[in-house]
């Protein structure tokens, strides 16, 4: 009776009593929830346009986030060193679709899935050579993202919110939103949903596949630098940052592999989920429950929705 | 030097097969076939099933790359071509297992096949503005007919994926009209289709070539069909040229007769 009482019922008091812990855990998971979304809709892009999960999508955010700060470090100043990285991202982009994918066409998934983990291995390789092993920090001052928090008194208590954190959630809305704004009403748009629909019809109407490839490439770029900058911000910029690309998949169970605004919400479940179960389940386990509940989120979802909450049902005629 | 379709008079030959391999590892799916296609003709490519016509169809707009010889498409020579390169100069098509972008409306399937027509930068059309919005309304006006002539108004917004295959096919002939092709190849248009939706399509394929004197080659295997619609038919087996000529003379073709019917020993 008393372990009931404790999973089903306490923590909830606990929440009713100090209703300002509570605010300050959902914020403090809506912000991890922001980020994992930002790396699941790195894979999304990738995943709609070519049907490859994109491994090194993680990786890419640590290389994209080393590189800002490594031409930082060699004497570029923060704005030209970002648009400097903005292009080595596209000559990524780019190398990626000449060297990798062009020569793979109409191979089996699972085998461009694999190119992924030799591009992730090359790009370890490549970062540590260039840069470094070791951690390093981000240049946030110098690229006028804010400092400290605000405090405000509510609930009885206060309710703390680090201002860079606050950045975080606005300039990924932004972000999300002209992507889908693109996604939906231009011609390039369109291009990259007929592509993620059919490559063969895609050609034949005159869409070049290897331009709509080396733009979602460098579109997934772009979502690893921003978050590369917000993560790198919160710790340090460091090779141990690529784990976080295996918590998109639990996002990606949960949203559906197809859907940017699954990737979004599932991100905000996890973030959500993982740290209220930590804060009011974790105790009676002895905590360290964050790492491991997003998984257990997913499988459950697995067994009743296998296509995700908003992503394609896949219906086949036998 | 290329030439514009409408240099080229009725009756000349648009695109030149010439001496064309393919082959997939030891697998010859043509051997050294030639034939040409007029302007304003309907041209059949016909066979028995595995006889290369639908890899002929693959090598003409780019999807394969003959091992040897070459084509020729307004007065341009090339052995290798990318799909993309071949949609921007004028061949458009279908496909024998539709593929249609099935997440789509109707409407949005045939605009894709806009898309080499639209030039507006990225900027306007981010801002859905100007220019862009100008450009949109003109296009989709164009749509706006094709939809009319194929008679499909009723299905505009609906996603292609719930419509019935013979609708599908209808679509797809759409967005392959919708790129104002001078040569259109069609790959079973009547595959799976009833005898009305037979009726229709073969109606469309007539009023494509008459209205808009657009060339067409296509592969069916409905004789009657064939027979019907086609000025000059090509019969293919086993990847080698059998016979070639208007639908008569290949009707009276010994070999066509044996490859199809057998003959008796």
């Amino acid at each position: 009776m008393d372990i009931l009482f404790k999973i089903l019922i306490d923590p909830f008091l606990q929440m009713g009593s100090a209703p300002d812990l509570l605010v300050q855990t959902i914020w403090e998971g809506f912000v991890t929830g922001v980020l994992y979304a930002l790396i699941a809709l790195g894979f999304v892009l990738i995943f709609k346009a070519s049907g490859v999960f994109n491994f090194a999508q993680g990786i890419m955010v640590v290389f994209a986030g080393l590189t800002l700060v490594g031409l930082y470090e060699m004497g570029l100043p923060a704005p030209i060193a970002l648009i400097v990285t903005l292009l080595v991202m596209y000559v990524l982009a780019v190398t990626i679709e000449r060297v990798v994918l062009r020569p793979l066409v109409n191979q089996p998934d699972i085998i461009l899935f694999m190119a992924t983990f030799g591009i992730t291995y090359f790009l370890i390789g490549l970062g540590e050579f260039i840069f470094g092993g070791n951690p390093k920090q981000m240049i946030s001052e110098q690229l006028y993202l804010p400092k400290g928090s605000l405090e405000f008194k509510m609930l009885g208590g206060f309710v703390q919110l680090q201002k860079i954190d606050i950045a975080a959630a606005v300039i990924a809305m932004i972000m999300i939103i002209a992507l889908a704004l693109f996604f939906q009403y231009t011609r390039i748009g369109r291009a990259l949903r007929a592509v993620a629909d059919s490559h063969k019809a895609a050609l034949s109407v005159g869409i070049s596949l290897n331009q709509i490839w080396v733009i979602v490439w460098f579109a997934a770029g772009i979502v690893a630098l921003v978050t590369g900058i917000m993560w790198g911000a919160r710790s340090d910029v460091s090779f141990g940052l690529q784990v976080i690309a295996l918590k998109a998949l639990p996002v990606l169970i949960l949203g559906g592999f197809t859907s940017v605004p699954g990737a979004i919400i599932g991100g905000l479940i996890i973030g959500i989920g993982e740290k209220l179960g930590e804060f009011y389940w974790g105790p009676l386990v002895g905590g360290g429950i964050e790492s491991w509940l997003a998984y257990c989120i997913a499988l459950f979802f697995l067994l009743f929705r296998p296509q995700g909450l908003f992503g394609d049902k896949i219906i086949e005629r036998i | 030097m290329m030439q514009t379709y409408h240099q080229i008079a009725r009756g000349d030959t648009l695109l030149a097969v010439d001496h064309v391999s393919l082959s997939f590892g030891g697998v010859k799916a043509i051997t050294d076939v030639s034939f040409d296609i007029r302007k304003g003709e309907i041209r059949a490519i016909i066979g028995p099933n595995g006889a290369g016509k639908t890899s002929m169809l693959n090598v003409i707009n780019g999807f394969y790359h003959p091992q040897k010889g070459q084509i020729t498409f307004k007065g341009l020579t090339r052995s290798r071509m990318r799909p993309s390169v071949a949609a921007s100069q004028g061949i458009a098509r279908t496909f024998q297992n539709v593929a249609l972008f099935k997440g789509m409306s109707t409407l949005d399937n045939i605009m894709a096949g806009r898309t080499l027509k639209m030039h507006r930068n990225f900027f306007w059309q981010c801002l859905r503005h100007g220019p862009a919005m100008d450009e949109e309304i003109k296009h989709r006006e164009f749509v706006e007919d094709i939809i009319d002539f194929l008679e499909i108004q009723a299905i505009r917004k609906v996603p292609v994926g719930k419509l019935p295959y013979g609708l599908q096919k209808r679509v797809e002939l759409g967005r392959a009209l919708a790129m104002e092709p001078d040569l259109l190849l069609l790959d079973e248009p009547m595959a799976g289709m009833n005898l009305e939706e037979k009726e229709d399509m073969s109606r469309f394929i007539v009023d494509v070539n008459q209205q808009y004197g657009t060339t067409i080659a296509l592969i069916e295997h409905d004789m009657g069909v064939v027979m019907d619609l086609s000025d000059r038919v090509v019969v293919l087996e086993y990847g080698h040229k059998l016979a070639d000529g208007t639908p008569d003379d290949v009707k009276a073709n010994e070999d066509v007769i044996k490859a199809y019917l057998g003959v008796a020993h």
